[in-house]
């Protein structure tokens, strides 16, 4: 191992990002409205590069792990953000995951240059479409809720009042939805603030530097772990009873080929996109992948791009873990993520009979409730996810009553409802 | 026999050693006792004879006030009692569930510690009330007699009782409590400890206080009786005041941090006799470190807090801790990068130099440094294994070395060792100051602990706070406040109302009537009407968040006062939003007599005084000769030469060159930086 770094500066630098995407989930919590950010904590905050590759993020929502780079790539790709601009996205299609879930990205800018960005995505109770709660059985895209390519909210450091006023037109609580990008984007100055003091204390070019010697560290340890596995092609198949519309049997089907310090993920022969809501897009799939070898990796390491350098994904076009436009996609984030991890593992307990637990309960079990409150005729609408049980490992029992793989979001008190 | 005032003793229990502080003459004197974790009502009960002996005082009059570890402790052990929980039908696995989330996202083999309470003796009872406080389903008295009967069977030792809305319609749990009365054990019942929403907080917490019951009651019973006479006894409770003996039996979970709040309190006292109001407390020791933050010369508290990983909603002192302290280990990860913790090598075996391991920590990093003047531990009693730690730390050196391609010095480990431990800590100060909207650049760092002056000055820098005050006694700091804090009484109701006017002025009838219950009980404690204090305030939010913030009811408009502190501390304000006033809450105050502040020799010199002797050490990656001063031989006006080593019987602080320090009255060290 030679590389040109100093182990103290990078802990350090490990330290220190980390914090800024932690302080800007507690900024996001503390400030949120709806019960599901501030009570269930739905989000994920991130800080990335200025190539936009990530080097940190909070321990949030795993589903979000692999998929917020994605949702920053396509901000970047298709928006020159100046500085004072906050992007906000949710076409799972750009970069998203499902309609609910609306990420916010900003710049942070230091001498009129862009050094680094900082995102959050959070999980809003609405996003408009048939039904309360955006996650009905919509058969496309359209019939699930307001679709956002990257778009300017905020323009110089201003709130864009038009294309405000045309999101809280779409979606039901509007005050809620309102209050809840008020959070996002507090909580984004919060990041950037607490990146420019960095920059100010330690330096500009260390501090550049040390961002891409973490992503390099994560790779480091993720080659490490996959070394650790035996060399060979691991198989594994299982279904999804149905998809809500018809009722055959999905199938996704992975075969994992460790060689060295590299791992292939191919999902080829994983059935055709499928017509209810349960299809999912590449950056849930690639974020299935990238939880399930966190996992192996253990202890503590930083969530950066680097953990998935080592790793390639083959998600085949038009499958249910790749979906075309325009299926619909809702339940792709919450039911069918955790039937491809679930799978990874029955794969990888091939190669690590020693370390890999059993199926655990491959859902997210959805609730979405909504309506008109007949006590003040205003619009509500609430989600909930309920926790199953995790599978058992080798040397020890599972556990029940808890949130498994992709999700960790909390129930909200029954008194809080 | 001559009446005279009694005397007052603060005693507190730590791991190693029992702390006793009192007064005589106007002068505070303090020992120590080692302690006896199997009883510790052994060492008080030495202590306390000790002192009466001495000062020729009956066990009848004094006054004890106690921080104790014992809660806690049975908490940590899991060795309290055999509990069950009543609650509504239904709602028998909150306590098992929880809020469903796992601690740790990424470890396959986590463990999720089970309930205090066996499924089994978790005992629905059909009933509901609504969240408008409306009963949807009365409670039959048929059932309320099954209970009774299956909780004979079932032989428990104490009952805690929590049902939903019960903050809204206590009747339901009173007459679970009447009925249960009949089996003669300890009842906890949620809308008397912690009348508030949130039905897994809430039943968490009053299962704690189930659960400590029977163990409190009988350990604080066991003290106050000492040979056969009656003591006057208070405890510290874990929000910064004491309580009394009774009340902390019955309501024991107010004592789980009831120790380390006396620290605290101690520091502040501390600071105000240096003249300082907002202090940050960082108390570093061998596994942990604790962090707390005062503003205004107030301690701040939280209704959020865990303890053993279980939610404890009552006010409890907001104390941050980590694990991160003299002890940890560092070592280089797969990946190159250069850890610091969270494992300790503990004091048993302890870092290298204690002789026993070959662990590289923190400590052996300040010893390679030189950072302790060849001068030991505990004023020279316990030595140094310098050959030890610079063994160690080559180990690690060699492992830097290898990951970085370059050559790496014992000293440039051992100086990594310390940047790290630093960023550590740094993010623990910052997770009570920044993220909550202080800036530390207003706030004094007050170290305590072995190896808090070792690290305050890298740290203040870091957070760019200006001043350091190292207390004096730091090893005592926990003894002292618990004899000096205040008895306090916090009252809450909740009235939930939008802001307007007419509304703001109903508030007066309502903080009335809570101060006027809190001056009965605090006369019926001895506290006369000047001997009172009260602070209202408001938990206001905007309409539709669900956490607020306290706003001081003095601080003359509401709503500005409320949009400020919300801009500070979240970085925006809505001022167009509507703003709820969630509860007022009322906190009484029975003020104790201030210990004597003792004030130290002055110096007659206006140049710097000379150190003791010197000594070689490496202080901000710099070879030097350092002056060593013995803190207990510096005058109060004593300026001294830095950069130097300041050591005294339980601490050693460290001060580089570009900072000024000075001794005061009181013979606290004030480092500007």
């Amino acid at each position: 191992m030679k590389s040109n770094f100093d182990p103290t500066t990078l802990e350090i630098y490990r330290a220190l990002f980390t914090s800024v995407a932690e302080e800007m989930g507690v900024a996001l919590r503390r400030t949120a409205f709806s019960p599901n950010i501030k009570e269930r904590r739905d989000y994920s905050c991130a800080v990335f590069d200025a190539q936009g590759r990530v080097i940190a993020q909070g321990d949030h929502m795993p589903v979000h792990l692999g998929s917020m780079p994605m949702a920053v790539a396509a901000a970047l790709e298709q928006i020159e953000l100046a500085p004072g601009d906050v992007v906000a996205l949710n076409d799972p299609f750009a970069g998203g995951t499902h309609l609910p879930d609306v990420t916010l990205v900003m710049p942070v800018v230091s001498k009129q240059r862009k050094l680094f960005y900082v995102a959050n995505r959070a999980h809003h109770a609405d996003i408009g479409g048939a039904t309360p709660g955006s996650m009905g059985l919509a058969t496309d895209i359209y019939g699930e809720g307001l679709r956002i390519p990257p778009i300017r909210l905020v323009r110089n450091g201003t709130l864009d009042a038009d294309t405000m006023r045309l999101l809280l037109a779409n979606v039901r609580g509007n005050v809620e939805r309102r209050g809840d990008f008020d959070a996002q984007i507090g909580s984004l100055k919060t990041g950037a603030t607490r990146l420019l003091e960095i920059i100010e204390r330690r330096g500009e070019r260390e501090a550049v530097e040390y961002a891409s010697q973490l992503i390099d560290y994560s790779a480091r340890l993720m080659r490490y772990t996959i070394a650790a596995i035996p060399d060979g092609s691991y198989g594994a198949e299982d279904f999804l009873d149905d998809d809500g519309v018809d009722d055959r049997a999905v199938l996704i089907k992975v075969r994992i080929v460790v060689k060295g310090e590299q791992a292939l993920v191919d999902f080829t022969g994983s059935a055709p996109q499928v017509t209810g809501a349960i299809n999912a897009v590449e950056a849930i799939t690639v974020s299935a992948v990238s939880y399930v070898f966190r996992c192996l990796v253990g202890g503590e390491v930083p969530a950066s791009a680097g953990l998935m350098a080592p790793i390639e994904v083959i998600a085949p076009r038009g499958t249910v873990v790749n979906a075309n436009p325009p299926a619909s996609v809702a339940g792709g984030n919450v039911e069918t993520s955790q039937r491809i991890v679930d799978v990874l593992f029955r794969a990888l307990a091939n190669a690590l009979p020693d370390r890999i637990p059993a199926a655990s309960q491959g859902t997210m079990n959805n609730l979405t409730i909504g309506g008109i409150d007949t006590r003040n005729g205003q619009e509500f609408s609430y989600y909930e996810t309920v926790a199953g049980g995790m599978g058992a490992r080798p040397a020890l029992e599972g556990m029940n009553g808890v949130h498994t793989h992709m999700t960790n979001s909390l129930n909200t008190p029954a008194e809080a409802i | 026999m001559v009446s005279r005032q009694p005397i007052r003793i603060g005693v507190d229990t730590g791991g190693t050693f029992t702390d006793f502080v009192f007064e005589r003459d106007g002068r505070v004197e303090l020992f120590k006792l080692p302690s006896t974790p199997s009883d510790p009502s052994l060492a008080i009960q030495e202590g306390l004879n000790r002192i009466c002996a001495d000062t020729g005082s009956e066990l009848d009059h004094i006054e004890v006030v106690h921080g104790t570890t014992v809660g806690t402790n049975a908490l940590l052990q899991r060795k309290g009692a055999r509990i069950a929980l009543v609650t509504t039908a239904g709602f028998e696995d909150v306590l098992a569930i929880g809020r469903q989330a796992r601690p740790e996202l990424y470890n396959l083999n986590a463990i999720k510690p089970p309930p205090l309470v066996a499924d089994e003796l978790r005992l629905g009872v059909a009933e509901r009330v609504v969240a408008s406080g409306e009963v949807l389903e009365p409670l039959y008295e048929r059932d309320l007699k099954n209970l009774v009967r299956k909780l004979k069977q079932a032989g428990v030792e104490a009952v805690a009782v929590s049902l939903l809305f019960s903050f809204l319609h206590p009747e339901h749990e009173e007459r679970i409590a009447s009925a249960l009365a009949s089996l003669d054990v300890p009842l906890s019942i949620s809308s008397r400890i912690h009348p508030e929403y949130r039905e897994y907080e809430r039943t968490s917490t009053v299962v704690i206080n189930a659960y400590l019951q029977p163990l409190m009651g009988r350990y604080l019973q066991r003290l106050s009786k000492q040979q056969g006479t009656q003591l006057n006894l208070r405890v510290m409770q874990s929000s910064g005041g004491s309580i009394s003996a009774d009340v902390a039996a019955i309501e024991p979970v107010r004592t789980i941090l009831s120790g380390p709040s006396g620290g605290v309190v101690g520091a502040l006292r501390a600071a105000h006799s240096a003249g300082l109001q907002n202090v940050i407390t960082f108390d570093m020791g061998g596994t942990s470190t604790d962090v707390a933050l005062c503003d205004s010369g107030a301690i701040r508290t939280t209704n959020e807090a865990t303890v053993a990983g279980l939610p404890v909603a009552v006010s409890v002192m907001d104390i941050h801790t980590v694990g991160a302290g003299g002890g940890s280990i560092a070592r280089v990860d797969e990946g190159g990068s250069l850890r610091v913790g969270p494992e300790s090598a503990g004091a048993d075996p302890g870092p290298a130099c204690y002789g026993r391991s070959l662990l590289p920590t923190v400590t052996d990093a300040h010893v390679v440094l030189g950072h302790f003047g060849g001068a030991g531990l505990l004023g020279g009693e316990f030595k140094l294994d310098e050959k030890r730690a610079r063994e160690a730390m080559s180990g690690l050196a060699n492992d830097l070395g290898r990951v970085s391609g370059k050559r790496c010095s014992v000293i440039a480990a051992a100086e990594g060792v310390l940047s790290v431990a630093n960023t550590n800590m740094e993010r623990a100060l910052r997770h009570i100051s920044v993220e909550r909207g202080h800036d530390p650049r207003q706030f004094a760092l007050l170290p305590f602990g072995g190896a808090g002056g070792l690290h305050a000055v890298d740290l203040a820098r870091a957070l760019r706070i200006p001043t350091i005050i190292a207390p004096t006694a730091p090893g005592a700091l926990s003894a002292v406040g618990v004899l000096v804090a205040d008895v306090i009484k916090d009252q809450s109701r909740t009235v939930m109302f939008t802001y307007a006017a007419k509304e703001i002025a109903k508030l007066g009838s309502v903080f009335r009537e809570m101060e006027k219950e809190a001056t009965t009980v605090l006369r019926g404690e001895g506290f006369s009407r000047s001997k009172q204090r009260h602070e209202r305030s408001l938990a206001m939010r905007y309409r539709g968040q669900s956490f607020e913030l306290e706003i001081p009811e003095t601080s003359g408009d509401l709503a500005t006062a409320f949009h400020r502190a919300h801009l500070e501390r979240y970085g925006y304000a809505q001022e167009h939003s509507e703003i709820e006033i969630v509860s007022a809450r009322l906190r009484s105050f029975g003020l104790v007599e201030k210990l004597a502040q003792t004030r130290i020799g002055a110096s007659r010199q206006r140049r710097k005084t000379k150190p003791h002797h010197e000594v070689t050490a490496h202080i901000d990656g710099r070879k030097a000769t350092v002056g060593l001063y013995k803190r207990n031989e510096l005058l109060a006006g004593a300026k001294l030469q830095t950069p130097c080593i300041v050591t005294e019987y339980s601490a050693t602080t460290l001060i580089p060159s570009d900072a000024h320090a000075r001794v005061d009255q009181f013979g606290n060290l004030l480092i500007e930086i």
